[in-house]
């Protein structure tokens, strides 16, 4: 890969803002360039390559799942005092990734930043993709699977409802709204695409099915009004959603008494870490993902780089994170707590601790330099590190806390099975199918979207031309 | 039918089934043994006890007192080495479910020990020999007793005409009189055979010091209640001991800090004990510095009394002196404990354990005459099996007989000696030469195997029988159910020796009240003793005696490698492997190392260190040309240059649990009687410990933090808070002291809590008085339907006890104190584990429990993470899986009935024996009448032989619980975190003697450590 001339040249003027869409800039172009990749007729052999290998892992994870339920949770290395283990690690983890999406489009939609328009439609299905595969971790990690539904308030004839005290159950509700609101957010973003498609199918199948997910979308005025207006509220909907699922899952841990979970800074730590993350693996994503179906004009490096920028904010954010805790550990004075964060980076987990302060504090620092936050190599294995750290932090959080707890007699020590291993393999497995078949069936870049940021929508200059900057 | 003549189709099960299918030791899926039990279910519901010989009635008529669905209890003994422990069982709806001691008896007074109550599982065991097997040319064949009974006295009947010049008995030793005179009558019909009596742990040690001393065996009767100094030489008093029970009540009867005269303990050990464990002051030294240590204190002792004594008690030598009595702890300890004994003569016990060399018992017998103790504290009767010779060396003539071809029948009655024989004492070569080896026993052990025949033994619960107890007292063994599948007890093949076809019962009737009266009989049999039958006292006098001169060796205050000390110690589990395949014993934590699921050599940190011996590794023990490769385990406290290993493991034919090459059924732990020998049974000398740095994982309850300095930091800082201790003068300086020791701000809650019921169900836990008996753990496993998980799941940290005994090592100027904390669900009234249940599957109930709701719980393991106790437990399998197997339906009859059986996927925690606080509600609503204080007794509670465990209402102000709860010792653990646990602990009062005390203070100064390992 390399950076291609067109934004080296950009990059250079320091005044100037690079444009959003690269190449040749015609509202045309951009249609056929992302319908291409859906209507091609056979998709690029890496892909086959990647699919074949990504199902396979699907399937151990089905398999996996399959032997848990048949058997019971023993087959993972949970134990006690670790009654959770990587099952919440991993809930926790994919939960985090799923941010990014929901972030780029409403936050950044109501922000007004404009280059999120050729990132907002992969990063959201990556949105929907993660919160299935952390979605499946807290229903299959319960002991007795078959009643897992009464975690809902499902009237019922003993009148038994769910305990409202309880985290786990506001996890519950919050985790299934952001994946309602998500999945909402996305299809309503799709539909004029959609139509698109539609409009340009050649078969009698594409026609129908896309037609039927197309709402009868007719690019009509009034459409267009109301779908902006629903887009608009949509996204307002979305925003504090954004806040409020990683802090219900913070929860979980403040609100309990486990020291080294009990502690007031979880919510915004968590949602910083959540970006974070959701960042971390938009870029792991669509560095290849660009290259590999030649979106390179859509998805520029004047993207990648604004996520660096935010992969940076939020990585020192979590640093600082990190400092508190232990200030906090010191300055509250409460001996459990003080341990429990000695132990953290001293105890027998020491070296998950400082590769996670490594991947997450420390690599991200490097995204100060313009040079390696612009290089599709640096960034692509910035990224990497960063989710491997923030898996690490939640398994840091999740197992050091709950193996050294209040008596040393209980004290513990967890190791993962090979279910366990196999298991997060297998979600692996299963969102990067999904992504691999998103990006084959369905247009991986908001076409309509980007079509407004295109210099011929704004014939009296507009982003990235002659007046330069004042969109942001 | 006749007990003698019972023809079960066990034949036709063998044959319809072939042989056992294999199984792991995994305690869940050994259960599938039970496939092949399908055939005998008839049996398994003829519940009648043996009471009558009549044929079994159906039940037209109820018989009287029987409640369907109701439990009765009935009073009983089993006999360990001879000796009787006094038991009363409950048996619902014929099935004996649950073990407990006798409330009546003397010595024991309700409490049972841990071993004891487990016997009740042995009854359902799978592998608990269902029938006869005759082994001919290697190939087992099912056989009858119809088939035995014929052939076996055309054998006797040849052996009669030779007056039994061929046949020979080996026995365990007994202390029935029932068996004591088919004895006499054998020695009367076969005057040429011998009855040999074997016994891999004798009292032979103890037996031999009290004929030195004495010129008479006898044994001493501890009392333990009378005394205010209490010394122990390598004495397990409240465990091992066979009066153990009566023991640990004596102490906990003069523990308390407000009583009179609070008793001071001091221990000199090897390995920790439970004396030791309680003990004021403790050294740790190894059992050949036993002889030299008793004899400088009994000089020190001699030395303050001056002449004022009969010549008798004075020792005709002089007293060792230097090497390791000339350490610092050595010479402080015996200054200050002879100038205690002294003072306090007439009210000091010294005891002595079984291992301790001959010599040393014979001077602590004389210590105690010379302070006037004897017929206060202690108190002597005569030992039955004085007569007996010593079992190794009887054990050792049989096999030289056997060997030289002399020996043409041999009864084995109960004995394992294939296993346990001394390593130099080949019984197994010498069996080959016996034509005809007749095994009786539980289970077709390594014996059963090796013998011609194997003849399945009754359970003590399916048995007549009778057995004295320590104190001599007649005790009586009655049947609570028909034996399950044809087997006898050892009276009955010894009747059948000599041609005696009275009922075992009448036997023992006989035996036990001859002449006696239907209601004497009765009541006896109600009670489980023949009231004032104990043994007469006796007042030996002390003869002058010499003692073996002290080798320079024993003097050393440490051992090189190849001169170190192996200790032989018997398991506090498996005894001498007895229960071996008793997978709750198995699984029961060791009081010190926490360890299930097998032995290891025990090393002190020190020689550990010296040898570079790590913890979890193996290492190889080498001593007298015979090797043993096992587990090294690290234990504070434990005696510099001496390793200690238990006995009782590595069993190779035990059963699906405890190891069965046969089904290769891998052995739990390592055979340490490979490296026993006739000269070396207690101890061996010059062993060399070989380092391999392989590790082998100990499954170990509590991991140990050792080497780790974060944990060890951590464990020092919260001890003192979690296990509050003091010192019995700053305890009655400032009685409230430890009820305030913890800080914290004023506790407020984020919602308002329901008011108190009118009931309100609570616990106290003295851990003052706590010895780690385990008799709790098991208790509660047996009342619970607690499931046994195996070795696997404890390595991962799964085991589901629901008390467990939580085990601290404190360092205290040199000093290593080991501290128990007996812990249990605390049923907080603001439950952390409440708060967080998503489904509200548990909640409180009216009267303060927290109850957990099985068929609501899913499984989110949310509340375990949050009880700060972790007394949660979950089904992370279906630990109970096999009990809903067709074949199953012996094994199934163990659970209480009362006690839902939890499925995988549930937690499940302590409930304070609920079902035994609807059982007395119901029974008091019954009566019209409110429940009194004491009504309600936990299992736990039930069986603590200290009491340290008082359960009841606190909300009658009047009730024990609520008298202790507003002691001045009372703190809840975690108090800070504001969940108000319904269980008090009692901290503990230490009773230094002030001479020494003093001295560790200036010590203390270089900083006291508390670790865990």
């Amino acid at each position: 890969m390399t950076v291609d001339s067109t934004s080296a040249l950009h990059l250079d003027e320091p005044y100037a803002r690079p444009v959003l869409v690269e190449g040749d800039r015609d509202i045309a172009a951009v249609t056929r360039r992302v319908c291409g990749v859906v209507e091609a007729p056979k998709p690029p052999k890496a892909w086959y390559v990647a699919i074949t290998i990504t199902s396979a892992m699907t399937v151990m994870l089905f398999g996996c799942v399959a032997y848990l339920i048949a058997t019971g949770v023993g087959v993972w290395g949970n134990n006690s005092p670790a009654f959770w283990g990587w099952d919440i690690v991993n809930f926790v983890f994919w939960v985090g990734i799923a941010h990014a999406g929901t972030l780029i489009s409403a936050i950044l939609f109501l922000l007004r930043q404009k280059w999120r328009t050729s990132i907002n439609r992969a990063a959201e299905a990556m949105t929907l993709f993660a919160v299935c595969c952390a979605g499946l971790y807290p229903s299959i990690h319960v002991g007795r699977i078959w009643v897992a539904y009464w975690l809902f308030p499902v009237p019922n004839q003993m009148q038994m409802w769910p305990n409202f005290r309880s985290p786990l159950l506001w996890d519950v509700f919050a985790v299934s709204t952001y994946a309602t609101v998500s999945l909402l957010f996305w299809y309503m973003g799709l539909v004029p695409d959609l139509a698109t498609l539609r409009d340009r199918a050649t078969t009698k199948l594409r026609k129908g099915l896309y037609g039927f997910f197309a709402l009868g979308w007719c690019g009509s005025a009034r459409h267009w009004q109301r779908y902006e207006r629903a887009y608009l509220i949509l996204a307002a909907l979305a925003t504090p959603l954004v806040l409020s699922v990683h802090s219900v899952v913070s929860f979980d841990f403040a609100v309990s008494q486990v020291p080294g979970w009990h502690t007031t800074i979880f919510p915004p730590y968590f949602v910083a870490g959540a970006i974070f993350s959701g960042f971390g693996m938009v870029v792991t994503t669509m560095v290849p993902a660009r290259e590999l179906f030649g979106l390179k004009e859509l998805v520029t490096l004047r993207h990648l780089e604004n996520m660096n920028k935010v992969i940076l904010a939020t990585g020192s954010m979590v640093g600082l994170a990190y400092a508190t805790e232990f200030f906090i550990a010191w300055y509250g004075g409460n001996p459990y707590e003080r341990f429990v964060f000695l132990n953290r980076a001293l105890g027998p987990y020491w070296w998950a601790y400082w590769l996670m302060v490594f991947c997450n504090v420390v690599a991200p620092q490097f995204l100060w330099v313009k040079k390696i936050r612009t290089n599709l190599w640096a960034m692509f294995v910035i990224s990497i590190f960063v989710n491997i750290g923030m898996w690490l932090e939640r398994f840091v959080i999740v197992v050091t806390s709950l193996t050294r707890d209040y008596l040393p007699t209980s004290w513990g020590y967890f190791a993962p099975t090979w279910v366990d291993i196999c298991t997060f393999a297998g979600t692996f497995g299963l969102f990067l199918t999904l992504f691999l078949l998103f990006c084959r069936y369905l247009p991986m870049v908001a076409i309509a979207e980007v079509k407004t940021v295109l210099p011929a929508a704004h014939p009296h200059g507009g982003h990235g031309h002659k007046e330069g900057a004042h969109h942001g | 039918m006749s007990p003698l003549n019972q023809n079960e189709p066990s034949s036709s099960l063998h044959a319809a089934f072939g042989p056992a299918p294999k199984a792991d030791a995994s305690g869940f899926s050994r259960r599938r043994m039970l496939q092949v039990m399908g055939a005998s279910l008839a049996l398994a519901s003829a519940s009648a006890c043996r009471w009558e010989a009549e044929e079994i009635l159906p039940f037209q008529k109820r018989p009287e007192g029987r409640i369907p669905g109701s439990t009765r209890r009935f009073a009983t003994a089993f006999e360990t080495s001879g000796f009787a422990a006094a038991l009363l069982v409950t048996s619902y709806d014929g099935r004996p479910i649950k073990i407990e001691g006798n409330p009546l008896h003397p010595l024991d007074r309700g409490a049972a020990t841990a071993r004891s109550q487990a016997a009740v599982l042995d009854l359902y065991d799978p592998d608990h020999s269902r029938g006869l097997v005759q082994t001919f040319q290697g190939v087992a064949y099912p056989r009858t007793w119809k088939e035995f009974d014929p052939f076996f006295q055309g054998v006797l009947a040849k052996q009669r005409e030779s007056g039994g010049a061929g046949l020979r008995v080996l026995a365990e030793p007994s202390s029935s009189l029932a068996l004591a005179e088919l004895r006499r009558r054998f020695a009367a019909t076969f005057p040429k055979a011998r009855w040999v009596t074997w016994e891999p742990l004798s009292r032979s040690n103890e037996l031999a010091g009290a004929q030195l001393a004495f010129g008479r065996a006898v044994r001493a009767l501890p009392r333990v209640e009378a005394s205010k100094t209490l010394v122990g030489f390598d004495c397990d008093l409240f465990v091992e001991h066979p009066a153990a029970l009566a023991a640990a009540r004596g102490f906990a009867a003069r523990r308390d800090p407000h009583g009179a005269d609070v008793q001071r303990v001091w221990a000199a050990e090897c390995a920790p004990t439970s004396l030791g464990a309680v003990a004021d002051h403790r050294v740790a030294v190894r059992v050949e510095q036993l002889l030299p240590l008793v004899l400088a204190l009994e000089a020190k002792v001699h030395a303050a009394l001056g002449n004022a004594l009969d010549a008798s008690l004075r020792p005709n030598q002089t007293a060792p002196t230097g090497g390791f009595l000339a350490t610092p702890a050595i010479t402080e300890f015996v200054a200050a404990l002879a100038d205690e004994l002294v003072q306090r003569r007439g009210e000091s016990l010294v005891v002595c354990g079984r291992r301790a060399p001959a010599a040393v018992h014979a001077v602590v017998h004389r210590l105690n005459a010379a302070l006037a103790n004897v017929g206060r504290t202690v108190q002597y009767v005569d030992d039955a099996q004085a007569n007996e010779p010593e079992p190794a060396t009887a054990l050792a003539e049989l096999v030289k007989e056997m060997e030289s071809g002399a020996v043409e029948c041999l009864v084995a009655l109960g004995v394992n000696p294939v296993y346990d024989a001394p390593a130099d004492v080949d019984f197994y070569r010498g069996l080959r030469k016996v034509a005809l080896s007749i095994h009786l026993g539980d289970y077709r052990d390594e014996t059963g195997r090796a013998c011609t025949w194997h003849l399945p033994r009754a359970h003590a619960l399916e048995s007549w029988g009778d057995a004295t107890s320590w104190d001599g007292l007649r005790c009586t063994t009655q049947p609570l159910i028909e034996p399950i599948f044809p087997r006898r007890t050892n009276l009955e093949l010894a009747a059948a020796l000599v041609g005696e076809t009275t009922l075992a019962r009448d036997l023992v009737r006989a035996a036990v009240l001859p002449g006696a009266s239907d209601a004497e009989w009765q009541k006896a049999l109600h009670d489980g003793f023949v009231a004032n039958s104990a043994a007469a006292f006796v007042t030996p006098s002390v003869a002058r005696f010499d003692t073996p001169p002290v080798a320079p060796r024993a003097l050393q205050p440490d051992a090189t490698n190849g001169a170190l000390e192996l200790v032989f110690a018997a398991d506090p589990k498996l005894y001498d492997g007895r229960f071996a395949n008793n997978s709750w014993l198995q699984e029961l934590p060791d009081a010190t190392t926490k360890m299930t699921w097998g032995n290891a050599a025990l090393f002190a940190p020190e020689t550990a260190k010296a040898l570079g011996v790590a913890d979890a590794t193996l290492v190889k023990l080498k001593v007298g040309g015979r090797e043993l490769e096992c587990a090294a385990c690290v234990v504070p406290g434990h005696a510099v240059g001496a390793v200690t290993i238990h006995l009782g493991y590595g069993r190779t034919a035990a059963g699906v649990v405890g190891g069965l090459d046969e089904e290769s059924v891998e052995s739990v732990g390592f055979a340490s009687y490979r490296l026993r020998t006739l000269a070396n049974l207690d101890t061996a000398l010059d062993l060399a410990v070989e380092a391999t740095g392989r590790a082998y994982p100990l499954a170990r309850t509590t991991d140990p933090a050792v080497g780790d300095e974060i944990g060890q930091s951590g464990v020092e800082e919260r001890l003192h808070e979690l296990l509050r201790e003091t010192t019995l003068a700053k305890h009655l300086a400032n009685p409230h002291g430890e009820e305030h020791a913890g800080h914290h701000p004023a506790l407020e809650s984020l919602w308002e809590h329901a008011e108190p019921g009118a009931v309100r169900w609570g616990m106290a836990i003295d851990l003052n008085t706590c010895v780690g008996c385990n008799a709790c753990t098991i208790a509660c496993q047996a009342e619970n339907n607690v499931p046994v998980v195996g070795r696997e799941q404890v390595l991962r940290g799964r085991e589901m006890h629901w008390i467990r005994i939580d085990r601290y090592f404190r360092e205290e100027g040199g000093a290593t104190a080991m501290r128990f904390q007996p812990l249990a669900c605390q049923h907080c009234e603001s439950a952390p584990c409440e708060q967080v249940c998503p489904v509200a599957a548990t909640v409180h109930s009216a009267e303060g429990l927290n109850d957990m709701v099985y068929n609501r719980c899913i499984g989110t393991r949310y509340c375990a993470n949050n009880c700060p106790f972790k007394v949660r437990r979950f089904n992370f399998f279906n630990y109970h899986k096999a009990i809903d197997a067709a074949g199953s339906e012996v094994q199934r009859m163990l659970y209480n009935p009362d006690v839902t059986i939890r499925h995988r996927g549930v937690m499940e925690k302590c409930t304070f024996c609920v079902q035994r606080i609807q059982r007395a509600k119901i029974q008091a609503k019954n009566e019209g009448r409110p429940l009194a204080d004491g009504e309600v007794v936990t299992a736990c509670a039930q069986t603590c032989p200290t009491q340290a465990i008082v359960f009841g209402d606190l909300a009658d102000a009047q009730s024990r619980v609520a008298r202790l709860a507003a002691d001045g010792r009372a703190y809840r653990m975690l108090e800070e975190l504001n969940i108000r646990p319904r269980t008090t602990y009692l901290a503990k009062v230490t009773n230094p003697n002030s001479a020494i005390s003093a001295g560790a203070k200036s010590e203390s100064a270089n900083g006291a450590s508390h670790h865990d390992g």
